[in-house]
């Protein structure tokens, strides 16, 4: 650890070196550019001084390894020379005698850090090959390991343990027949491992080695890299994607603030969805023989059994669906859809228009997306997926501090003295977060997991609360009563920046003591006492200590969702615990760019950087800047516009890259809705079941075919570049809303992508001198004021809030039950959410040769004591029905999950969870309530590898 | 400790560590499964399949070689069917080369002489084939009556005038008594170090784990003076201001460990330990820890990582444990001997100490004699007897046969020829005859030995025990072993031999700790005095 004493002054092979207190030789000498080689070493991993290879002279008895050795004041380091060279080569000659040369590295990439250094010591190849006396091991489906090739160095167990705290690599054996070994030595395709490839990416030889996705991978020299971010989730890691011939064949972690160059098996084995034949090429009219309209595959779940067969799930069946389609040209498709929305327009008024945009686009395309609506169709309906994931959250903080961005970037968690984690499942959602969280913990950090499932994270956590499903407001406000009652508040905080704090108080102290929270919530009054104690830690008496809070849809998806977000909020307000370092309120956010497309205005209420539709002044200079009136009057949400397509009020919609068919809640009516609609164009990359729906489908170019900018969880705003070409007639995004607003009459020319970010940037504070050139490898946060010096801002609100009054508000919250409670007819509670491996409606990692390997089916997990009362056996095929809907799928044991819950990924649309969710919506963040639903659980009629029961359209 | 003592718990509760042990242990614990795979597979004493009735462990190194285990093994292995619930398995060294070849059935101590009778035995609490120990009379025993015990440790803490940490660390120093585990690193100096650290927590570690082949010593004094180790370890714990004592113990002392615990019991009945040890105001307290196995545990860091419930692999040095110890602390790692030894020496003074040697050299010396000798055994002699002398109290070698060469200082010293069998043991006697007084282990070797076959023994017994960690140690020893077992087997001829001196000095000079660094120490000083014992192809 480097310390602030003074610096040593040491020799190294003559040259005089002062380096910080706690610098290691192999460090020093690298700073006077020294090289020493080293096989275990890696600079992003603690030493572990295992191959010997970097020994120095430091005039003791022996040599000592310079990578864990410390530098002292007046140390002479002799670093090289005949007799330590000798040495080093004997060592690499006792490696060299066992590796299979070329082992896989060397015949990938040439690139074997063994092989490199048995060429300097001036070692032949062998003629030939090496006895293999140690296995391989080929099970897992991303990651082959020849423990031949493998030098035990150990680095893959840093890795593993280190970096991504996942802990399933260690050594087995002892002496000569020591390797290295998954869990209680599995094959590594049946251990716990969560296939990140964090131990691929820091094998220095052929041990542990990605399998060929696509094209094998090879040198460096002959591939092309292009530095982009990952188009998964909301935590946006840097990444560089190698292509050859065409196609993506390798994706690496990149060095950056967000991910340290980390990565999670999306991230790293998902991305050839983007290379998959099912790619949508040409525009699609739909046939004039398919109407009147529904979805086109066998149908996937009803509650109307029939008894008629169906195919076996899984993708959208293209030879079933294209046949209701024709091949159109760009100048046709285009103009079906300018004229079918401005005829809807003309006929039945903006109103009756709506779009759907995505929060997987771009800036920029969102930018454009919530402009086509609002200036070229006339109407605020224009919402996204964030509406089904923090609305509550942003409610709740607009409300509160007037911001809906977190004050915080996640990587400060390895500041804070507290933590708490509540209805997220990090690990699983925001992997590289995770590994952060993870790391802090076990650096010192007071997690506290709070959640209705014991997910991994919980493992590492101080306090773990399984709390009974909706109860959240119960448990938060039973622990502000403590803190309340013990004066564990910062109290110069409160008076200073917030107000509110005495209804607060009152409320909590005379309805919320830890045994009346106890009732509701179900966890012991002592370990709410005790969690408290450790929140005490974050507002210690005399100032300091931190307190980060992070959260995800545990927290959002409910009725009460802008409850549960107050609570958060009231609890980092009442410690202090906003606006300085390890501090503050981080919504994990889920798309990779919900935070930008939320920034860009793809919502309702207000225009580009959260300025009110409603606000007159506001409102004329969007007129002035897109030239045409626009609606003062807010327009509606995700579920309501489902709603109004429903009753017809809603007749037109334009959706890109959403499938609401999969991801908005009660399916069965969002199917009924989707075929009501007069006019349907959908612009995406796969024909997804809301496209089934369509009148015109667009085909886009994927994330890896287009250049935008993405922001971040952190609000870091990050450049995506172009990989690849987009297949066949495919257009990139921005480009198909240019075409489709100057269809309406919206002049839309710019020279290229960046002039729409820069038109966007401009009407905006938080982005102001932003632009593409600007953000250069890793992006910046914003707001960043001075962005040729800094990074951006880190941490908001240090000295107040941008409230009308400045402060930050208390929102007092009353405990009020989920919708819809479990009863005699359905005892279980329904919880929805996402695996690891998947995202969102599978349309991506379903299409992802890995993913799909390692997480093929739909399943549900229920307790197994649950499972034994029920007189079922784990991997049964059971049938869950609520009051809408039914579907079909095989159970998992899973002791994480609470006795009476059941939980159900949401990605498999042949057993669609959303058939099962309640429509029922937060009265502020207009968010449905996919965490809460009540079911009843039975043996399903058929075994699982069978049909199931199909209905006809309604 | 807890992890693997919980671990030796389900090892003994159900006879062995299946899968599901392991995974209820993973969860209860909340350790994750590689690192419960990194213990069993790593320790000798753990084993992943339910246990025959019979397990019979031989010892294959070299002294229970000279005796005849191999031939031992054979008849064992030979004389049952394979369906009797009986496992023989070669195994390193059981800690009694004095009755080689040593034997071990269930765990317990047997008699290694007829394989019939170890086949059919029952198990027995006496076990009456091994040697009987004599009635001991140390001269290092300041206490003639048991009621004597601990008199020092008590007159120091009441005595007022002197400061107990500056007497015994000056005692200590002037007496010159070095380290007795093998590396005779200055005892006094080592006390001063850890006793000169700030730190809230200290700890004082008894290394009773010794392993290697020829030496038993500890054994012998934990059996017979064990409230000398007890006390030599209140009197360090007080001067360097630990509450917390160890005893790490290689599991093969069962015998020995029941002994030391009632030492233990009356020392706390006696108020030596506990809250007010010794009445001196402080807390000092010792536990037992049985190590699962492993001769590298006697490395002392490898004693720290498995005391801290991780893989017995050393750590890379500085620091060293006086500062950086037992969960980071500082920490007093000393040998039984060292301990037991300390008490003589602080109540008798440093002159008496230097009295008892012979004339010219400095104090007492327990050491382990075996191989050709008549009676091998544990020997407590002044400093300066020579190893001729030695071998005329163990009743010198059967039928009058000549000294070939012999080890002076266990496994890891260097062979020295017959010729010098006059040289006196002391440190520096011995290392000026081109060797090492180490553990003080003698083994000789007489006039029918098979040099090369015991030096190849030797560089195995290393390669089997080394823990893998780094690369000098684990594919050194093993491509060493290759080259002997290839001349031994005339499949390769006495020159692929000549890269071993320089192989030898890679691992000495790029090793992490002793063990690799002397792994070749053997064969290296075989070859150098008996070249022509070396098979011709």
């Amino acid at each position: 650890m480097i310390s602030d004493a003074p610096p040593v002054e040491l020799t190294i092979d003559g040259q005089l070196v002062r380096v910080p207190r706690g610098t290691t030789i192999w460090e020093a000498a690298r700073e006077v550019g020294l090289d020493i080689p080293a096989l275990c070493h890696d600079p992003g991993l603690d030493p572990a001084g295992v191959c010997r290879m970097c020994v120095v002279d430091v005039g003791e008895r022996v040599l000592t390894a310079s990578c864990v050795r410390e530098c002292v004041d007046g140390m002479s380091v002799t670093t090289g020379g005949e007799t330590i060279e000798e040495h080093r080569r004997r060592l690499v000659g006792l490696l060299l005698a066992e590796h299979p040369s070329p082992c896989a590295t060397e015949q990938r990439t040439g690139d074997c850090e063994l092989e490199a250094l048995g060429r300097q010591h001036g070692f032949l190849s062998p003629e030939e090959p090496v006895t293999r006396t140690k296995p391989q091991d080929t099970t897992s489906p991303v990651i082959s390991v020849d423990h031949q090739a493998c030098i035990l160095c150990d680095r893959c167990i840093r890795a593993c343990d280190d970096v991504q705290s996942n802990e399933v690599i260690g050594r087995t054996g002892k002496g000569a027949t020591a390797r290295i070994a998954f869990d209680l030595d599995r094959p590594m395709g049946q251990s716990t491992c969560v296939s990140c490839g964090e131990c691929a990416a820091a094998c220095p030889t052929g041990a542990l080695v990605g399998k060929t996705l696509t094209l094998p991978v090879v040198s460096r020299d002959d591939m092309t890299r292009v530095d982009t971010v990952c188009p998964y989730c909301g935590v946006g890691c840097a990444v560089t994607a190698w292509t050859r011939g065409g196609t993506i064949v390798e994706l690496e972690g990149r060095d950056s603030p967000v991910n340290q160059g980390r990565l999670c098996v999306k991230g790293r084995y998902g991305w050839d969805y983007t290379l998959h034949p099912h790619r949508l090429t040409t525009p699609l009219i739909r046939r004039d023989d398919a109407y009147p309209k529904g979805p086109l595959s066998a149908e996937v779940t009803s509650s109307v059994p029939t008894g008629s067969p169906r195919k076996p799930g899984g993708l959208v069946d293209l030879d079933t669906v294209l046949p209701a389609f024709r091949e159109a040209t760009w100048e046709e498709a285009l103009d079906r859809v300018g004229q079918r929305l401005t005829e809807i327009r003309d006929q039945h008024g903006s109103k009756a228009l709506a779009g759907f945009g995505s929060a997987k686009g771009s800036n920029e395309e969102a930018y454009l997306f919530q402009r086509l609506i609002r200036a070229g169709l006339g109407t605020n309906n224009v919402d996204h997926c964030t509406r089904l994931c923090h609305a509550s959250s942003v409610a709740a903080l607009m409300e509160t501090i007037g911001s809906g961005a977190v004050t915080n970037v996640f990587a400060d968690v390895a500041r804070s003295d507290v933590a708490l984690v509540t209805g997220s499942n990090t690990t699983a959602n925001h992997p590289v977060a995770a590994t952060f969280i993870k790391q802090a913990a076990k650096a010192g950090t007071d997690l506290i997991v709070v959640d209705v499932r014991r997910n991994p994270i919980a493992d590492v956590a101080k306090h773990f609360a399984q709390i009974r499903p909706g109860t959240d407001v119960a448990f938060y406000n039973g622990l502000l009563h403590v803190l309340c009652r013990d004066g564990w508040l910062d109290h110069d905080y409160i008076s200073d920046h917030t107000e509110g704090f005495d209804e607060l108080k009152s409320l909590v102290l005379a309805e919320y003591s830890p045994s009346q929270a106890e009732a509701i919530c179900g966890i012991p009054a002592a370990e709410i006492e005790a969690i408290a104690k450790t929140l005490g830690r974050a507002t210690p008496p005399g100032g300091g200590g931190s307190l980060i809070v992070f959260w995800g849809m545990g927290i959002s998806q409910h009725v009460t969702g802008t409850d549960n977000a107050r609570c958060l909020i009231s609890l980092c307000l009442a410690t202090g615990n906003v606006g300085k370092p390890g501090s503050g309120l981080h919504p994990l956010r889920g798309q990779n760019n919900v935070q930008g497309a939320s920034d860009a205005g793809l919502i309702p209420m207000v225009f580009p950087d959260y300025q009110s539709v409603a606000d007159d002044e506001i409102r004329a200079r969007f007129e002035e800047a897109w030239g045409r009136p626009l609606d003062p009057e807010p327009g509606l949400t995700v579920v309501e516009i489902m709603a109004g397509a429903l009753e017809r009020s809603i007749r037109g919609m334009y959706i890109m890259g959403e499938n609401p068919f999969i991801s908005d809640p009660n399916a069965n009516k969002v199917r009924q809705a989707l075929s009501s609609l007069d006019f349907l164009a959908v612009q995406d990359i796969f024909l997804t079941e809301t496209a089934e729906f369509a009148d015109v489908i667009l085909p886009a170019g994927s994330y890896f075919e287009k250049t935008g900018t993405y922001t971040n969880t952190d609000r870091r705003v990050q450049l995506g570049q172009p990989v690849l070409d987009p297949p066949g007639m495919a257009r990139q995004d921005w480009q198909i809303l240019c075409d489709v607003s100057r269809q309406v009459g919206l002049d839309s020319d710019y020279q290229d992508v960046s002039a729409v970010f820069d038109e966007f940037a401009s009407l905006t504070r938080n982005y102001q001198g932003l632009s593409h050139e600007v953000l250069g490898e890793t992006g910046r946060l914003w707001p960043c004021p001075d962005p040729e010096t800094s990074d951006g801002t880190q941490i908001l609100f240090g000295d107040g809030f941008p409230t009308a009054s400045g402060r930050g508000r208390f929102v007092a919250c009353p405990f009020i039950p989920a919708d819809e409670l479990p009863d005699a007819d359905y005892p279980f509670v329904l919880n929805t959410g996402r695996v690891l491996e998947h995202w969102h409606t599978g349309s991506m990692t379903r299409r992802s040769k890995a993913l799909d390997a390692i997480e093929p089916a739909p399943f549900v997990s229920i307790h197994p004591e649950d499972l034994k009362r029920l007189g079922l056996e784990d991997g049964q095929q059971l049938s869950i029905s609520s009051r809408r809907g039914t579907i079909e799928l095989a159970a998992r044991a899973d002791r994480g999950v609470q006795s009476g819950s059941v939980f159900v990924p949401f990605h498999f649309r042949e057993a669609a969870a959303n058939t099962l969710t309640n429509d029922v919506l937060d009265p502020d963040g207009k968010i449905p309530e996919f965490k809460v639903c009540a079911v009843k659980i039975s043996a399903a009629e058929t075994p699982g590898d069978m049909t199931a029961p199909s209905a006809p359209l309604g | 400790m807890e992890l693997l003592r919980e671990l030796l718990d389900l090892q003994h509760q159900h006879g062995h560590l299946a899968d599901e042990h392991l995974e209820t242990l993973a969860r209860s614990r909340d350790v994750p499964l590689y690192q419960l795979e990194g213990l069993v597979s790593f320790y000798t004493h753990f084993r992943r399949t339910p246990p025959p009735q019979r397990h019979i462990a031989v010892c294959r190194d070299v002294v229970c070689r000279m005796q005849g285990c191999e031939q031992l093994t054979r008849d064992l292995v030979g004389s049952h069917s394979p369906g009797d619930e009986i496992e023989v398995v070669e195994v390193s060294c059981l800690g009694r080369c004095d009755s080689a070849p040593a034997v071990a059935i269930n765990d317990r101590p047997a008699c290694g002489g007829d394989p019939n009778q170890l086949l059919d035995d029952q198990g027995d609490d006496e076990v009456s084939c091994l040697v009987p120990r004599p009635a001991h009379n140390w001269q290092s025993d300041p206490y003639h009556e048991p009621a004597d015990r601990f008199g020092l440790v008590t007159r120091l803490v009441s005595d007022t005038q002197k400061d107990l940490a500056s007497t015994c660390i000056d005692s200590l120093t002037q007496a010159g008594l070095r380290g007795m585990g093998g590396a005779g690193f200055p005892t006094g100096r080592k006390w001063g170090l850890v006793a000169s650290e700030e730190a809230d927590t200290k700890f004082v570690i008894c290394n009773a784990d010794e392993s290697e082949p020829g030496t038993f010593k500890d054994r012998d004094l934990l059996a017979t003076v064990p409230h000398l180790v007890i006390e030599g370890m209140v009197l360090a714990g007080l001067a360097i201001g630990a509450s917390r004592g160890i005893i790490f113990l290689r599991n093969e002392y069962a015998i020995e460990m029941a002994l030391l615990e009632s030492a233990l019991v009356d020392a706390r009945n006696r108020g030596i330990l506990g809250p007010d040890a010794a009445g001196s105001g402080q807390a000092f307290d010792i536990e037992i820890f049985v190590s699962p196995g492993g001769y590298i545990l006697g490395e002392e860091t490898a004693l720290l990582e498995a005391l801290e419930d991780r893989r017995g692999e050393p750590r890379n040095k500085p620091p060293y444990p006086g500062q950086v110890g037992l969960q980071g602390q500082p920490t007093l790692i000393n040998n039984v001997e060292t301990f037991a030894l300390a008490v003589p020496i602080i109540t008798h003074g440093a002159d008496w100490w230097q009295d008892q040697g012979r004339p010219g050299y400095s104090g007492l010396k327990f050491v382990s004699v075996s191989g050709d000798v008549l009676h091998p055994g544990v020997y407590e002699i002044p400093v300066g007897t020579t190893v001729s002398e030695l071998v005329e109290l163990a009743g010198g070698v059967p039928e009058d046969r000549s000294i070939k060469a012999f080890l002076p200082g266990g496994a890891s010293s260097r062979f020295l020829p017959g010729e010098l069998i006059d040289t006196p043991l002391d440190f520096d006697a011995i290392a000026a005859a081109g060797s090492m007084l180490g553990t003080g282990a003698v083994i000789i070797m007489d006039e029918r030995r098979d040099l090369f076959e015991l030096a190849t023994n030797l560089v195995r017994f290393f390669r089997n025990e080394s823990c893998g960690k780094c690369v000098p140690c684990r594919l050194g020893s093993d491509h060493a072993v290759d080259l002997l077992e290839s001349v031994a087997a005339r499949s390769s001829g006495p020159e692929v031999l000549e890269e071993l001196p320089a192989l030898g000095e890679t691992l000495l000079q790029t090793s992490i700790c002793g063990l690799g660094q002397v792994a070749l120490v053997p064969i290296l000083s075989m070859l150098e005095h008996f070249p022509a014992e070396v098979p011709q192809a």
